[in-house]
């Protein structure tokens, strides 16, 4: 059991006047040195509000390397686009490759490499018109071989990025019904199939691609070389569809594991930004100014679960009574510095078919008691899992613990290595009470990876008939409100019956220095979605 | 008799040195062997199936299957050894787990080659200073006993034995970066570069290992020398009028010097622990960053070789240092 509160320096005592401010925080930065909330509060931080960021410095200038630091994936790091994992083969993947369908920065969609989606009437086969003009790095051009291809790479098991998108689609049968025209059969309904085509594992490769050394793709910046762990550096694709993006030549992105170090890099100009920026110190330069810091309020989702099949959380009211002790707006203030927004325990806030009509749930300690007095378990002892592998996870277990002594229960901490926390061998699956985090695209995405009858990674272990049936009948409807039906129902036996407590909408917080412009705070990802083609610098 | 009666044998004794570097090489070797079985056992035989620890989230059964055959998990562990070590004296490190499980064939030097060229360059530049700057700084101390000089020596040497490498960095990232903005604070050497290009951003990393692995060096030598000059052949050869630079350097200094070779390649050992954690604050791309990664990529085979050359690194200073006694200590050289 730890007290995280305890191992921040104490902030106001370095305040001894000596320092301008703006060269303490520098100097705190550098150091590696936390800041408390307090002092980072009486700098000036706002809440969660995001800075004026990128502000349009003229018209976009052409030239220059825009070169970027991002958390080392080691030399696990990769460019193939099905098998990426970590946020640094995200920011290269969506660079050399394009998507079927473009999500915009308020996670509505538009088209990408596919300009249309027609169904058959049930739902089960649909035909795909492709963009025309398009041309691949080498000049080949692309069309429907290349999608044909690249879905059946996807749904290879061992590609487990993507398996998931594409497990509803009949491979096989597949068939290209001219250069720009793919007909897609299904094997369940679904009523927007469009929107398994937007996360980076699903985007295109040219056809017969095997070879991940020096990759092709259509994207906005061509392959020029790769360490993995170390380094990558793209050229400008003078081609792209695009008009007049990218306004960079090159784009080297770099691997800096330590967090510290990633941001002396930036400060010191090695590096003109950076992803994952820990929240202390996006507080810290907010306040000073010297970067830019990039908050981009997002669906991302921070969680505790139960496991509904163990007790004592097997019992519903024991459930109901955990997610009315949460405080969440105190959590998001001490655990993540503020940077986000109070999530409801169904996931996908802002994303289409998120049920917004569902009240907020707030603490309620009296109502919280009187259900675990209705099930028998005041005096309640549990043991709560976390683990260091995300920023917030302990600190926020630490928080809920005090906030649980308030209803009479007991929560134990246990600190679990963080290589063995998402280990299904080990611990992953297993625990009854912990913590995850899931970023969030479509509700589809969740809840057929978490919550449906087959979902791989069902970590509340929720077994529901009345359930699966409402899901399966959402993700199979054609018609948008019928849909929405469905989905509300989906969600509405979650939020009375869930194993979710779902604290936080967490935001994307990262840096860039101030000669870089245009990219802007993304729903969807970290550094404006890595859409560097928007990048320019002055 | 003769000269002739008696057989002209040519000795064939073994010289001593050889017989010592023999046996010390023998040693090095069953250490190593030894070293070996318990890296392979850690890695391999300890709870928590390799495929499925590599995996992690994502072993879903199919994803572990494929994985186990491709790293052939599901041969006996002692014959994986086998093969393990047979390549390992072969020069051929295997392939890396991690591209295994995404399908490709990178071998591990392939991965290693390059941080170990650029750790390689970092520790010699930080030996080349160490070693000159440790003898230097302990002789000073004990000539001027007692004086300033001495007490700055020794006051600043126990400082820096106190403070780890992590802390070493960030204060000097505070002062030269921060403060002074003369130096930069991250070293990003771009893969297949020479580190040596950018000279002034291996500075702080040099400053860094210099700092930690110099001070126990200066009190080791700085302690010898004072054993030294209080012996009575150093005081009868100041009696008899020898000058005191001739005293010191051809006498004292010799005979100090030979206990302090093994407390220096002791410090090249620590040097190379220390380089993990230097090259960490300064995001430095060398061996130690690559190790830090594949431990946290779970890469097993990425490890087992990464660990077993450091080990073979260690055993090597070790013999070298027991070489150079040797030539420092005429007696060492008789037979016995």
């Amino acid at each position: 059991m730890t007290d995280r509160s305890d191992d921040q320096p104490n902030g106001p005592d370095l305040l001894d006047g000596r320092f301008s401010r703006g060269g303490l925080l520098k100097g705190a930065a550098a150091l590696g040195i936390g800041m408390s909330p307090l002092l980072a509060a009486a700098c000036g931080g706002g809440a969660s509000a995001s800075s004026p960021v990128s502000t349009s410095a003229g018209a976009p200038k052409r030239g220059g390397q825009l070169k970027l630091g991002f958390v080392s994936g080691g030399t696990a790091e990769t460019v193939d686009p099905f098998i990426g994992v970590t946020p640094i083969d995200e920011g290269r993947i969506q660079n050399l490759y394009d998507p079927l369908v473009i999500v915009n920065p308020d996670l509505t969609t538009s088209p990408g490499l596919a300009l249309e989606w027609n169904p058959n009437s049930d739902g089960t086969v649909y035909e795909v018109k492709l963009r025309d003009g398009v041309v691949f790095h080498n000049g080949k051009s692309f069309g429907a071989d290349d999608v044909i291809y690249s879905i059946q790479q996807m749904a290879k098991p061992a590609n487990f990025g993507s398996y998931p998108f594409v497990s509803g689609i009949d491979v096989a049968n597949m068939k290209a019904i001219n250069k720009h025209l793919v007909r897609i059969p299904l094997k369940t309904p679904d009523g927007d199939l469009a929107a398994n085509f937007t996360y980076y594992n699903t985007w295109i490769v040219p056809a017969r691609q095997t070879d991940y050394k020096s990759p092709i793709g259509t994207g906005p910046f061509a392959f020029e070389s790769f360490t993995p762990g170390q380094q990558s550096v793209f050229k400008r694709n003078p081609n792209y569809w695009v008009d007049g993006k990218p306004y960079v030549d090159s784009l080297k992105i770099t691997s800096i594991t330590d967090p510290t170090a990633r941001l002396n890099a930036l400060v010191a100009g090695q590096i003109d930004g950076l992803a994952q920026l820990p929240f202390q110190e996006a507080k810290a330069h907010q306040a000073s100014g010297d970067i830019n810091v990039l908050v981009a309020p997002s669906p991302q989702a921070m969680m505790f679960y139960m496991d509904t099949q163990k007790a004592p959380f097997s019992d519903n009211r024991v459930r109901q009574a955990f997610r009315l002790i949460a405080d969440r707006p105190a959590l998001i203030e001490s655990a993540i510095s503020g940077f986000g927004t109070v999530g409801n325990d169904t996931v996908g806030k802002g994303l289409p078919y998120y049920d917004e009509s569902l009240p907020q749930r707030v603490q309620d300690i009296d109502k919280a008691k009187s259900l675990l007095k209705a099930a028998g378990q005041e005096n309640l002892t549990v043991e709560f899992q976390t683990s260091e592998i995300f920023p917030g996870f302990v600190e926020s277990a630490t928080l809920f613990a005090q906030q649980a002594k308030a209803a009479g229960v007991t929560v134990k901490l246990k600190q679990e290595p963080a290589n063995s926390y998402y280990n299904p061998s080990l611990l992953y699956l297993k625990m009854a009470f912990a913590e995850t985090q899931w970023p969030m695209l479509s509700l589809k995405y969740f809840y057929l990876q978490a919550l449906s009858s087959n979902a791989p990674y069902n970590e509340t272990h929720f077994k529901s008939a009345a359930f699966s049936d409402a899901l399966a009948k959402a993700i199979g409807a054609l018609d948008k409100t019928q849909a929405q039906n469905y989905w509300n129902q989906v969600q509405q036996i979650q939020y009375d019956t869930g194993g979710y407590l779902q604290w936080v909408n967490a935001d994307w917080v990262d840096a860039v220095s101030k000669n870089v412009q245009g990219l802007k705070p993304h729903a969807a990802g970290a550094l404006g979605n890595y859409l560097f083609m928007n990048a320019w610098l002055t | 008799m003769t000269a002739a009666a008696e057989p002209r044998v040519v000795r064939r004794e073994t010289s001593p040195v050889l017989a010592f570097l023999g046996r010390r090489l023998l040693g090095g070797l069953v250490a190593l062997f030894v070293a070996s079985i318990l890296i392979f056992a850690a890695l391999n035989v300890l709870p928590g199936d390799p495929a499925s620890v590599i995996l992690g989230r994502n072993a879903t059964p199919q994803a572990e299957a494929v994985l186990t055959k491709r790293m052939q998990l599901d041969r006996p562990a002692a014959a994986r050894y086998a093969d393990w070590l047979g390549g390992f004296l072969h020069g051929d490190l295997g392939l890396s787990a991690v591209s295994l499980a995404q399908g490709q064939h990178e071998t591990v030097w392939h991965q290693i080659s390059g941080p170990l060229k650029n750790s390689a360059i970092l520790a010699a530049i930080a030996a080349l200073f160490m070693i000159p700057l440790s003898i230097g700084l302990g002789v000073i101390g004990p000539i001027y006993s007692g004086k300033a000089v001495d007490h700055a020596i020794s006051i600043l040497s126990l400082g820096a034995i106190a403070l780890p490498e992590f802390v070493t960095g960030s204060l000097l990232i505070g002062v030269f970066f921060v403060g002074l903005d003369w130096l930069p604070p991250v070293a990003i050497v771009p893969p297949g570069a020479n580190p040596l290009d950018n000279p002034s951003e291996l500075v702080l990393p040099v400053l860094t290992l210099l700092f930690a692995s110099l001070a126990a060096g200066v009190r080791m030598v700085r302690a010898g020398m004072t054993e030294v000059l209080q012996t009575e052949y150093v005081q009868t050869a100041r009696l008899n009028g020898v000058a005191e630079r001739r005293v010191l350097w051809r006498y004292a200094l010799r005979n100090a010097l030979a206990p302090s070779v093994q407390v220096l390649a002791q410090n090249l050992q620590w040097l190379i622990g220390g380089i993990i954690i230097t090259e960490s604050v300064f995001a430095y791309p060398g061996i130690g960053t690559a190790l830090v990664n594949a431990v946290q990529n779970r890469d097993v085979t990425v490890v087992q070789s990464v660990a077993m050359l450091i080990a073979v690194v260690y055993v090597l200073l070790n013999l070298l240092a027991d070489l150079v006694v040797m030539l420092l200590v005429p007696k060492l050289r008789e037979p016995a």
